[in-house]
């Protein structure tokens, strides 16, 4: 019997762990073409925003979750548009450009969201995706209900994370990415459009920045709040930086503070005498300890957050 | 005429595109009202009027102003050596918390308390950026993350102490610390209104913050700002810079949150940074990182702020895009070397054309 209690907590501690690292690992996994192209985008809460947002009106005005993705994908993409602007064509500082990409989704969001619904006393709400039973895998037990027990999204990323490795490992389009990202001049002097492929990264991380703020609104909840990303955005940079910019490691990394934050969960519904508030803070903290147990070996793109001008040496 | 000349040349660099960013950042947010069916003209007059409207409306634009200026202070310190410091809303939570701890527990005279209090706020702030700043120094960690996510933490930890240790016993469970002893609370300086001795003191921060970037030190900061290989070169120790750097910066963040609990608040109470750290970051950016345009721009804000509020109370518009203004002044004011490029451009090719 005790057996069992500890079986199902572990069941929805590990299912938990998945469920919660989607929204930081499709960010992330944008993110990496983003910082291999060598911008750093530190404005994916912003996008973020936006992006939990438009899936949510989307779906709310539309009735169909897919049209929410859409628009989330869309909204994100034209957001990213903003970033790479100031980061390639202005050259203007990343860093700058991030906070002002995230103070202006944070405001847009919460303002076109007011605008949208006005001041209601229930927030609206719609069907959100629903869990996906694969059959006969599902009903394996302990792992069925642990991997095969998701909504569509959550398979969707993880095919995306394959689909991400390829593309930056085995196509030409990923060579040129990492060439951008490593030596500009060089890639230059191939015939690469440095401009072009940098403004793709942008808008590529644009579009997963959008549907990891969907996940959150129309795939784990089911309605939009001020701020629901909740350092997500920032979260997901660091996870960048600790899987070296590697998707099937960002994997890891996400799955990593999803446990995290499955885990403050689980303590505090079986509630263990730890204040909820030292265990809200958890992910926070894991985040720092993470990136400082990485960043100094860690090996940045060589041309990381450095403008290109031809002009210029 | 040479005098006259320097005086418009002066107002064309610093003020004149401030006044165009803050024009540009209206303008798309009056487009954003239309699309909402809102009328700008009415939303902006009533910003206007709320913030400047009567003596108190002015005096709770200057109680604003107060913690803005001091904290973009701050902000500017830490961008002008180019460290990013995103946290100032962590770094003033924990000045405020020093200083509520100080006020509350030390039992002495006011004017003993106050001083005492201060440090403690400048201490807490800058412990927890100081934090961020060895973390750059010693291990390469992106402040901009780790200040960051300090923010939450400091947010959680203020949560839970005003819950649990620091809970005013007398107040049926409500999340706030028990209301600072008059002696311990800021003066007055205009009676009939709230404004307090704050905005004096942060006059007297600005006027320090104009002499600091005289000083050796404020030199050798901006020396590692603006290239740190050559701040290398000239026996500039660069990771200790880098952490003075964040400890002066946040320290000034904290003494923001100082001023929030023993003049504005008298208590601990969630969220009490209500958000200043990035409308800081905007103002520090407006201001051009200089003393006097952050004391002008943080003067600006406050007004928003302010009116922000009445806008939302009777136009019905919602508080959120004062928000929007602020990202949008960002965006504006690093877009600006668009508009001297295409300059540089245009004088390039008069240029040419005339050696041709």
């Amino acid at each position: 019997m005790q057996t069992d209690i500890l079986t199902v907590g572990l069941v929805s501690l590990l299912a938990g762990a998945i469920r919660m690292s989607i929204p930081i690992l499709l960010p992330a996994l944008g993110e990496i073409f983003t910082q291999r192209s060598g911008i750093l985008n530190l404005g994916l809460e912003g996008i973020m925003l936006m992006g939990a947002l438009a899936g949510f009106g989307g779906t709310f005005f539309t009735q169909n979750l897919w049209f929410g993705l859409l628009a989330a994908v869309i909204t994100g993409i034209t957001f990213s548009l903003i970033m790479g602007f100031l980061s390639i064509t202005v050259k203007a500082n990343q860093v700058i450009a991030g906070t002002a990409l995230t103070i202006l989704g944070t405001g847009l969001s919460t303002f076109l969201f007011r605008e949208m619904f006005g001041i209601q006393k229930l927030p609206p709400q719609i069907e959100s995706f629903a869990p996906l039973q694969i059959p006969f895998l599902s009903d394996i037990p302990f792992l069925g209900p642990v991997l095969f027990n998701h909504n569509i999204m959550v398979y969707l990323t993880l095919l995306l994370v394959v689909c991400s490795a390829f593309v930056l490992e085995k196509t030409p389009f990923g060579l040129q990415v990492r060439a951008v990202g490593e030596n500009p001049r060089a890639a230059d002097s191939k015939g690469i459009n440095v401009t072009l492929v940098r403004y793709l990264c942008v808008m590529i991380g644009g579009a997963f920045a959008g549907l990891g703020g969907a996940f959150l609104s129309i795939g784990f909840m089911n309605t939009f709040l001020d701020g629901m990303v909740a350092g997500r955005g920032f979260i997901a940079v660091a996870v960048v930086i600790f899987a070296r910019w590697n998707p099937y490691r960002a994997l890891g990394a996400a799955l990593l503070f999803g446990g995290a934050s499955a885990l403050q969960m689980r303590l505090q519904a079986i509630g263990v005498p730890i204040p909820h508030q030292f265990l809200l803070a958890l992910p926070y903290v894991l985040t720092i300890l993470v990136l400082l147990s990485v960043s100094k070996k860690a090996e940045f793109p060589a041309a990381y957050t450095l403008p290109y001008s031809r002009s210029e040496r | 005429m040479l005098k006259e000349n320097g005086i418009v040349k002066g107002f064309c660099h610093s003020v004149l595109p401030a006044v165009v960013t803050i024009a540009l950042a209206f303008g798309v947010s009056a487009l954003l009202l239309l699309f909402s069916s809102h009328s700008p003209i009415e939303a902006f007059s009533t910003l206007l009027t709320s913030a400047f409207g009567s003596p108190s409306r002015i005096a709770e634009v200057l109680i604003k102003t107060a913690p803005l200026m001091v904290m973009a202070l701050g902000i500017s310190v830490a961008f002008k050596s180019q460290v990013w410091n995103i946290g100032g809303d962590g770094q003033f939570t924990l000045g405020a918390i020093f200083a509520a701890f100080v006020a509350l527990n030390l039992n002495l005279p006011g004017f003993i308390v106050l001083p005492v209090s201060f440090l403690a706020a400048f201490l807490g702030g800058a412990l927890w950026g100081g934090l961020a700043g060895y973390l750059r120094a010693k291990f390469n960690a992106n402040e901009v993350i780790t200040t960051l996510m300090l923010n939450y933490v400091a947010s959680y930890l203020l949560s839970w102490l005003i819950r649990y240790p620091m809970i005013d016993p007398d107040g049926h469970g409500f999340p706030q610390t028990s209301l600072l002893a008059q002696q311990y609370q800021l003066p007055i300086i205009l009676s009939g209104t709230r404004l307090h001795v704050g905005i004096l003191i942060a006059l007297m921060i600005v006027l320090l913050g104009y002499l600091f970037w005289r000083s050796s030190l404020g030199f050798r900061i901006d020396l590692v700002g603006e290239n740190e290989e050559a701040a290398k070169y000239c026996g500039i120790n660069v990771s200790k810079t880098i952490i003075l750097t964040m400890v002066i910066s946040a320290g000034l963040c904290g003494v923001a949150g100082w001023g929030e609990v023993v003049g504005v608040q008298y208590r601990l109470l969630d969220n009490i940074s209500s958000g200043y750290g990035n409308l800081a970051i905007v103002i520090a950016l407006l201001g051009n990182l200089n003393p006097f345009g952050i004391a002008v721009s943080s003067f600006f804000f406050a007004a928003l702020l302010v009116g922000g509020n009445t806008m939302q109370l009777m136009e019905g518009i919602p508080f959120s895009l004062i928000t929007v203004i602020q990202g949008l002044v960002i965006v504006f004011v690093i877009s600006r070397v668009v508009y001297t490029q295409w300059r540089d451009n245009v004088a390039n090719r008069h240029f040419n054309r005339g050696a041709r």
